[in-house]
């Protein structure tokens, strides 16, 4: 019997499908049926929206008008999602492992080799409840090792990330690990000793930069950037639109990358492959072919730049006796000296801005602060702030808070607290002034609700911290020792002109751990488990997971994978399509809004939210610590209705009207076009305009760095070259390079976000994501040139082995033109399957083998793109000999189509 | 009658259109439209990725590629169960409960649009979401999840200005397909013009392609840079002049792969 209603969904929820963590934007509908999830699909303004006067934004430039499609440009996530809610992948229970007993031996070296037994929530939230317990009575709170970060589903009444720390708040301190700047790396630890640029040291101000570029630009330099990828898990697809608008301009696109990017595939009109990390190369030839030929902007340098001298004297040779010519760069960079120079002069010739989705792997490499210091002088010869001279963001529109590169202001600022507490800093480690209150109640807010005031109590802080990148070797060595990292930057709440207080100076501030009177860390708890395959290293935080100093490890997540497979406990978090929230889209772009979240299906398995299991762990602490850590009992349903009404948006629609119709659309400010662009004030008038340096001018020798550290060889007050120092032994020149000859790199995946989303079944079909090898098995891709793979023997397909002297990772070779040769290519984030947990890898984590050492001595971020590594075809020989020697590891299910799965590490399967 | 019409220039292959066909399909039953499509291995709609050139001049095209609702289906007389159907309204469909999973049909589509579902036994195809159309409000899967409204989908004579211009694949198999594509770029040669000996590109040399009488002139630009675009396969001559430098010649250059021809060097005069 046909019936239209067999194809309609009895249920239509809205959902995000970013999967940035706090202030995830990009809402879409849901549709179930009989509590099974169907689809999910994009939300229309003009279908759903039609009855407030929402003022949608365009831009004109050149005759032409650009005006952003109606509707949320879902992205491959959002589409493919429903494969990740009903995951084989998925924690179904709580889990505890087979040979940890609390009360005799913990076996912490088996860890990553034992497997699971379920257990009951009881069991579970005792057993978690008497280690907190023991460990505050044994060793005192900061024993416990909070691991909570920030990328993850969108959720704010219960978020991914950050509710264990309110708990452990209650318990009276714990130590935080700190998440070091990991998106930014080099533009935090050395564009901002240029212009300063609060938060991270990317161009802010933002405001305007694209329709000014849109009207005043000839080319753009897409500089290590990927708007086809870096946006897609942030925001959606509008950089997409707005790079076809670019080329309808007449703008040209120049792709500056080693390999040729998904953005390029779409948008170039020119590719410039030039070897991974060795753009300061490039960058040095380019200032030495401005200074040469005079192609400069002299009266701008002469008021705007202090230290310009020092800097000559670097690039002409004065210094060291050697000159950056073109040629020199060329043998460093790869790119021929007559391309370099064409760059050169075609760039001081037009006006030109630089792109960046963060930067990639061009700002995550070894020595990362020089290219990306740079950049931003590079910028300032041609006179930074002129129409047209900007460095621009194709993400992370919704960091801003007030001015965004497109003309999509809200009328009025709305706010959206957050009931997790990920990334407090050390209370008496930064003053007062800096308000780092991100997740807490503003004044407005609590007068508003006070209702609320409880749940946003500020408790005792964390005690102590170790950056996330120090983490392994802070437990495998016992003690820690690093500069800076105080705070995570970008949790400065700007001041209501949307001012951040300069923060460089805490950079030259050394920090020991564990601190003094306090104990060493002996458990951890934590819902980011993806160190092995984010991080540095990660094989030696599987070495970290398994010291005996490490008691317990207790994981709360949604699945089972990475960090997961070294805890003693594991528990089951249910994902956004499970739960009531409210949404906040600050970043898609095409309107801002804020929207009611609805279960589209029930809990799967016995999973909560993450601010539930936190509860449970509470009933069994105390009735004192339930009531503590709810705000007095506020269920789910209250924290949605209460932080609606601090959202700033119950002025304009009552909570029954907004639950009804689920979005409020937040209209745009009219005017906002006619605000400067960029740093268009200070190109006018710099003595009146100061930027956040202590000169307030552009440095092109750092006066902190001279102030602090001018003897360090690898961050000196001008950028270096650095071929090779203390920290790193990464070039093609070093000896290492006989048998590790090619230089791999590694971006921010195009099928994942970070360690999201590599088990969506559909995505894996495609090649970019997976490649099947002979055995079956599904192996993330390696990208070779047809050179480097010829001289191999390797053919697309073939099962190769990644490897350096931190350990091996089988890979699924993609042999390819889009990558130049002496390279190789792996995104970081593919799921941890380990063979010899630490050392061979069969899942394609990367990061595995990522170098230990920070990006220099004393910049205290993680260097994961542009190292040393071979490829080589795996024998079936050795294949059997593995499977001989590891069989555990081989007899481990794994989906065909989905990898690695949750029955894999349950004994006996699935109860 | 309904038709796709595909413009190639504002696809950047993000797969949206193949996923969110997959989304839609797999493990969803649509009966009487279509039994559900296994969880993988079947591409009713399907990305098709064409790399061109080589490094660093590459071209990359997509195709997104469906059931073409053909005019003339050679699917149709294949059937011996007379299970395929052209609706009123243009679409083609495989009547699920009819299909004895003989295969014929697809050995018969010069597409290889028509998929076997082993779980089944059916042939299965795009639907053109069929199911959504009579049913509900929402359009074709990939129409909808397109962020740069690459694919359209709705009434041939509606759709009559895009359609202005485009192509069908495989004109020559007499099917007609419905599916329209505006913009699939042809073939082209390409290189950079260098100056070996002061280590300088070449800006403005004259690159003459020609074939017999026919002719396509390009100039370098400022990176050295020229691209001929759009030309048919066939073999050509490429005469490179420059004043100062001496005439550089690539005679018989074969289209059938593009040509970049890489980085040229000339010799002075």
């Amino acid at each position: 019997m046909l019936t239209k209603d067999k194809f309609k969904p009895d249920k239509e929820t809205l959902v995000s499908f970013s999967l940035m963590g706090p202030e995830s934007g990009g809402l879409c509908w849901v549709d179930s049926k009989d509590g099974k999830i169907v689809r999910t699909r994009p939300y229309y303004y003009d279908k759903e929206y039609t009855d407030a006067n929402c003022n949608p934004w365009t831009m004109e430039a050149r005759g032409k008008k650009f005006v952003p499609m109606p509707k949320v440009l879902i992205t491959h996530f959002g589409l493919g999602y429903k494969s990740r809610v009903y995951s084989k992948n998925r924690v179904l229970y709580p889990m505890k492992r087979v040979d940890w007993d609390p009360n005799g031996e913990r076996h912490p070296e088996t860890r990553g080799k034992s497997k699971y037994v379920r257990i009951s929530w009881d069991e579970a939230a005792q057993l978690c409840a008497d280690e907190l317990k023991r460990m505050k009575r044994e060793y005192g709170p900061e024993a416990v090792l909070c691991e909570s970060d920030m990328h993850g589903e969108g959720k704010n009444v219960a978020p991914s990330h950050g509710c264990p720390n309110r708990l452990l708040s209650l318990m009276g301190g714990y130590t935080l690990q700190m998440r070091n700047m990991d998106s930014w790396e080099g533009w935090y630890w050395g564009a901002k000793h240029v212009w300063g640029c609060e938060p991270v040291g990317e161009q802010n101000p933002q405001g305007n930069l694209i329709p000014d570029m849109a009207k005043n630009c000839d080319s753009l330099l897409f500089w290590g950037c990927d708007p086809e990828v870096t946006p897609l898990g942030f925001g959606m697809h509008l950089p997409t639109q707005i790079c076809y608008w670019f080329t309808e301009l007449g703008i040209k696109s120049i792709y500056i990358c080693p390999e040729f990017n998904y953005g390029a595939v779409a948008h170039a009109d020119k590719w410039i492959p030039v070897l991974p990390n060795t753009d300061a190369a490039m960058q040095l030839a380019i200032a030495y072919m401005w200074l040469t030929e005079e192609q400069y902007d002299k009266e701008y340098i002469e008021k705007h730049t202090y230290g310009f001298d020092k800097f000559v004297d670097y690039v002409m040779g004065k210094e060291d006796g050697v000159p950056k010519t073109p040629k020199w760069a060329s043998e460093k960079c790869g790119v021929s000296p007559w391309t370099i120079k064409a760059l050169a002069r075609h760039w001081a010739k037009r006006t030109v801005s630089i792109c960046h989705g963060n930067g990639g792997s061009y700002i995550r490499g070894p020595y990362s602060s020089e290219p990306a210091r740079l950049e931003i002088m590079l910028l300032g010869m041609q006179g930074l702030g002129k129409p047209g001279v900007h460095q621009t963001k194709m993400i992370e529109w919704n960091m801003w808070a007030k001015n965004f590169p497109v003309p999509f202001t809200p009328e009025k600022p709305r706010m959206m607290p957050h009931a997790g507490d990920p990334l407090r800093p050390i209370k008496g480690d930064l003053p007062d002034e800096i308000n780092m209150k991100r997740f807490t109640l503003n004044p407005w807010q609590q007068q508003k609700a006070p209702e609320l005031c409880k749940l946003f109590e500020q408790l005792p802080a964390p005690t102590q911290f170790i950056p996330r990148c120090l983490v392994h070797k802070a437990i495998t060595e016992g003690h820690a020792e690093w500069y800076g990292m105080h705070m995570f930057s970008t949790s400065q709440v700007p001041d209501k002109n949307n001012y951040r207080k300069p923060t460089n100076k805490y950079q030259f501030e050394k920090i020991v751990y564990p601190r003094p009177g306090q104990s060493r860390v002996h458990m951890i708890w934590s819902d980011t488990p993806c160190n092995v395959t984010c991080w540095n290293h990660g094989n030696l935080f599987i070495e970290a997971y398994r010291d005996p100093s490490i008691e317990t490890i207790v994981e709360q997540h949604i699945w089972m994978e990475n960090d997961c497979y070294f805890a003693d406990i594991i528990l089951p978090v249910c994902t956004m399509y499970e739960m009531n929230d409210i949404g906040n889209d600050f970043s898609s772009g095409v309107f801002q809004s804020i929207y009611k979240v609805e279960p589209a299906t029930e809990p799967v398995g016995e999973a909560l939210t993450d601010f539930d299991v936190c509860v449970k762990i509470c009933e069994k602490l105390g009735p004192e610590y339930v009531d503590a850590y709810t705000g007095g009992g506020l269920s789910e349903e209250d924290r949605v209705r209460l932080f609606y009404k601090v959202s700033g948006c119950e002025e304009d629609m009552s909570y029954e009207e907004w639950a009804k119709k689920k979005v409020f659309v937040i209209p745009c400010k009219a005017d906002v076009q006619d605000e400067p662009a960029g740093f268009y004030e200070f190109y006018k008038d710099p003595a009146n305009h100061r930027l956040t340096t202590p000169t307030g001018l552009l440095e092109y020798s750092s006066s902190d760095i001279e102030k602090y550290m001018p003897d360090d060889p690898e961050r000196p007050p001008v950028p270096h070259w650095i071929e090779k120092s203390e920290s790193h032994d990464e070039r093609l020149s070093s000896e290492r390079a006989e048998k590790y000859p090619l230089l791999l790199m590694s971006n921010h995946g195009r099928w994942r976000v970070h360690a999201q989303c590599d088990d969506i079944v559909w995505n894996r079909e495609i090649e970019t994501m997976k490649i099947r090898g002979k055995d079956g098995y599904q192996y993330e891709p390696v990208w070779l040139s047809p050179e480097e793979a010829e001289k191999r023997g390797i053919k697309t397909g073939d099962i190769v082995k990644v490897f350096n002297e931190r350990g091996i990772v089988l890979c699924g070779a993609y042999v390819t033109p889009r990558l130049r040769p002496n390279v190789c290519y792996v995104d970081h984030g593919a799921r941890l399957d380990p063979i010899d947990p630490g050392h061979i890898d069969r899942g394609g984590c990367i990061n595995s083998i990522t170098p230990t050492s920070m990006i220099s001595k004393n910049c205290t971020g993680m260097a994961t793109s542009g190292f040393l590594a071979e490829v080589e075809k795996l024998s079936d020989e050795e294949m059997e000999d593995w499977k001989k020697k590891y069989p555990e590891a081989f007899a481990r299910k794994v989906d065909p189509d989905a990898g690695v799965c949750l029955e894999g590490w349950l004994e006996g399967g699935i109860a | 009658m309904k038709a796709f019409v595909v413009d190639v220039a504002k696809c950047t292959g993000c797969y949206n259109c193949q996923l969110a066909c997959k989304t839609e399909h797999a493990e969803n039953d649509w009966m009487p439209y279509t039994k559900p499509q296994p969880k993988t291995g079947h591409f009713w709609c399907k990305l098709e990725e064409h790399v061109r050139g080589s490094r660093p001049k590459l071209d990359i095209y997509y195709l997104s590629r469906h059931c073409n609702h053909c005019e003339n289906p050679s699917c149709i007389p294949a059937c011996p169960e007379h299970a395929i159907t052209k609706r009123p309204d243009g679409l083609v469909e495989i009547d699920q409960e009819k299909c004895s999973g003989c295969r014929e049909c697809l050995a018969a589509c010069p597409y290889e649009a028509i998929y076997f579902n082993d779980e089944c036994g059916v042939a299965q195809k795009c639907t053109g979401c069929a199911h959504l159309l009579d049913n509900t409000d929402l359009i074709p899967r990939c129409v909808d999840a397109c962020p740069t409204g690459a694919i359209k989908f709705g009434e041939k004579e509606e759709l009559m200005d895009d359609i202005e211009g485009a192509e069908t694949l495989l004109p020559e198999t007499g099917c007609r397909p419905q599916v329209y594509y505006r913009n699939i770029p042809r073939q082209f040669v390409a290189g950079t013009v260098y100056d070996p000996e002061s280590e300088e590109i070449i800006e403005g040399a004259r690159c003459r392609l020609t074939q017999g009488p026919r002719g396509w002139d390009a100039y370098t630009d400022d990176f050295g840079d020229f691209w001929i675009k759009d030309i048919p396969v066939g073999i050509y001559d490429l005469i490179i002049t420059a004043s100062g430098y001496k005439l550089k010649a690539f005679y018989g250059l074969r289209t059938r792969e593009c040509q970049n021809l890489g980085d040229i060097a000339m010799e002075k005069e």
